[in-house]
């Protein structure tokens, strides 16, 4: 039973057998079901930048369309991943009855919320005036208030979800939450940039949105560098999990995406566009810097998920 | 339950015996035994290690699990209700011990297909897709259907060297809870502050 073999299904079931760290493989691709497992890799993935996309727009740059498109990837796009994933789709009304301890049931209960604050928000401008309020009105701004409260939930809750997890040391941390909302804000720049742009319009201040793109880049490389020493000075598992991110295949993903693509290569545009670029050029830059942005904000959750391992269960000492 | 490893010789009797009990399909193993090597020449120490849920009484599984299929019951024992359960394996995650399984569906053990290749493996099916279910999270419930006859689960009946002990760890003067007093028993993972209900007699 202990012995490794080629066939895929084996290597899984030998990593149950294994004395030392044990890599998860019930979440993310390449999970007990191939593929599939990979949907909830997506629905983390969709909701971060779909609630970051509804922030961002409504903030800072008053985009109905990008709004609408945020709240879409959010209602259609992140429920359809999860419904995918489950093992018993059917019974996903299930997931919202323990908010008092699970960290999923919140984070749907979150999502709800999000969806409903942001649609009743949205709808006077999009077809359904009859409603008695404006965006502009007091209650317009309180519904606003509460999509804005409940998307930063919708964001962050990933992180609490994988930080409550006690065996997997890469996992248990703090910087989990704000590593996935800052990802998330991240994400919902690149998407209302790509969104305003894929409609035909120009966002009116590019300026400030490369500012807050620059402001965004550079604390997540901040956090990716402490996530990386935090990981280093802890257990000997986290240790191992940073060697699979860094040392096997997974640091094409991890270095290669997430880094180099996804967080430098966007930083050196932004500080370039700051200084230097103007008109088109700058805006096919931006776009580039967006869509890199985008596969290094989903090549991150896919080397946290991947290098996610279970302390062993047992020490020397027995 | 308590575990005295110097008696377990890694035989695996009690993987199979549970997977008798409760026909398990492939890759599902609610019991299993871990080996361990450690130390360096000339002391170095091989070390059988049997594995289970460890039916904690602040279980891990029971408080993440976003449905309420984990419960705990008043007799200490875990379980899963599997026609409650949603299969997003957070408890799967979430268990420090490696005890929880998922299966997608019911395979054969010869023929890898869905469909049974035998009579036995029809009864098989038949029983596990009654008792669990595919798409969902199963585990080791120390056999309650036995228990509640007044049997042992099956992997404590099927130990060849008895290394296996099952009593009430709320009563002092049981076995087990004498067991644990004498041979200084322990828990894994204690610091996670789940109180396993398996403890574990040291080899040496």
């Amino acid at each position: 039973m202990e012995s490794s073999s080629t066939s895929s299904g084996s290597v899984l079931q030998f990593e149950d057998f294994k004395s030392g760290p044990r890599a998860q493989t019930e979440w993310g691709f390449g999970g007990k079901r191939k593929w599939r497992d990979g949907w909830l890799l997506m629905a983390m993935f969709l909701g971060g930048i779909g609630a970051g996309q509804f922030v961002v727009s409504t903030w800072f740059f008053h985009s109905v369309t990008s709004a609408v498109v945020g709240v879409a990837i959010v209602a259609v796009g992140k429920t359809v991943a999860h419904l995918l994933y489950l093992g018993q789709p059917s019974r996903f009304y299930r997931l919202f009855l323990k908010p008092r301890t699970s960290w999923i049931s919140r984070g749907l209960i979150f999502m709800i919320v999000f969806v409903a604050f942001a649609a009743a928000y949205l709808a006077p401008d999009i077809g359904f005036s009859w409603v008695p309020w404006t965006t502009g009105s007091s209650l317009g701004q309180a519904l606003w208030l509460g999509a804005i409260l409940s998307a930063s939930l919708v964001m962050v809750y990933d992180g609490f979800v994988l930080a409550s997890c006690k065996s997997i040391t890469s996992w248990n941390t703090a910087l989990m939450p704000p590593l996935f909302f800052t990802y998330a804000i991240a994400g919902g720049v690149a998407m209302t940039y790509l969104t305003v742009t894929a409609a035909g319009k120009k966002i009116l201040s590019e300026g400030d949105m490369t500012t807050l793109d620059a402001i965004l880049l550079t604390t997540m490389f901040a956090l990716v560098v402490i996530y990386i020493v935090n990981m280093a000075a802890s257990t000997a598992t986290a240790r191992e999990s940073l060697r699979r991110l860094v040392g096997t295949r997974l640091a094409v993903a991890f270095i290669g995406l997430a880094i180099v693509a996804g967080l430098l290569v966007p930083l050196v545009i932004a500080y370039y566009r700051e200084l230097a670029v103007e008109g088109t050029v700058a805006s096919v830059l931006l776009a580039a810097s967006c869509i890199l942005e985008l596969a290094g904000d989903l090549s991150i959750r896919h080397s946290i998920l991947s290098a996610g391992l279970h302390t062993p269960v047992f020490s020397e000492g027995l | 339950m308590v575990i005295d490893l110097k008696r377990c010789t890694s035989c695996h009797s009690c993987t199979v015996a549970c997977k008798a009990e409760h026909h398990t399909p492939p890759g599902v193993f609610w019991a299993k035994v871990v080996r361990l090597e450690s130390g360096k020449y000339p002391t170095v120490v091989r070390q059988a290690l049997p594995l289970l849920c460890m039916n904690c009484k602040e279980p891990e599984c029971e408080k993440v699990c976003p449905t309420g299929a984990t419960k705990k019951r008043p007799d200490g024992i875990v379980i899963v209700d599997s026609k409650q359960c949603v299969g997003c394996r957070y408890c799967a995650v979430a268990c420090p011990y490696g005890a929880r399984n998922f299966s997608s569906d019911w395979t054969d053990y010869f023929t890898g297909e869905k469909k049974p290749s035998s009579e036995f493996a029809a009864h098989s099916k038949k029983k596990w897709m009654k008792e669990s279910d595919k798409g969902v999270v199963s585990k080791c419930n120390f056999c309650v259907d036995r228990v509640e006859k007044g049997l042992k689960p099956a992997c404590v009946n099927a130990c060849p060297t008895e290394a296996r002990t099952f009593g009430d760890l709320d009563d002092p003067e049981s076995e087990v809870s004498q067991l644990i007093k004498k041979r200084r028993g322990m828990q894994l993972h204690p610091e996670y502050g789940t109180d396993a209900s398996v403890y574990y007699l040291p080899a040496r």
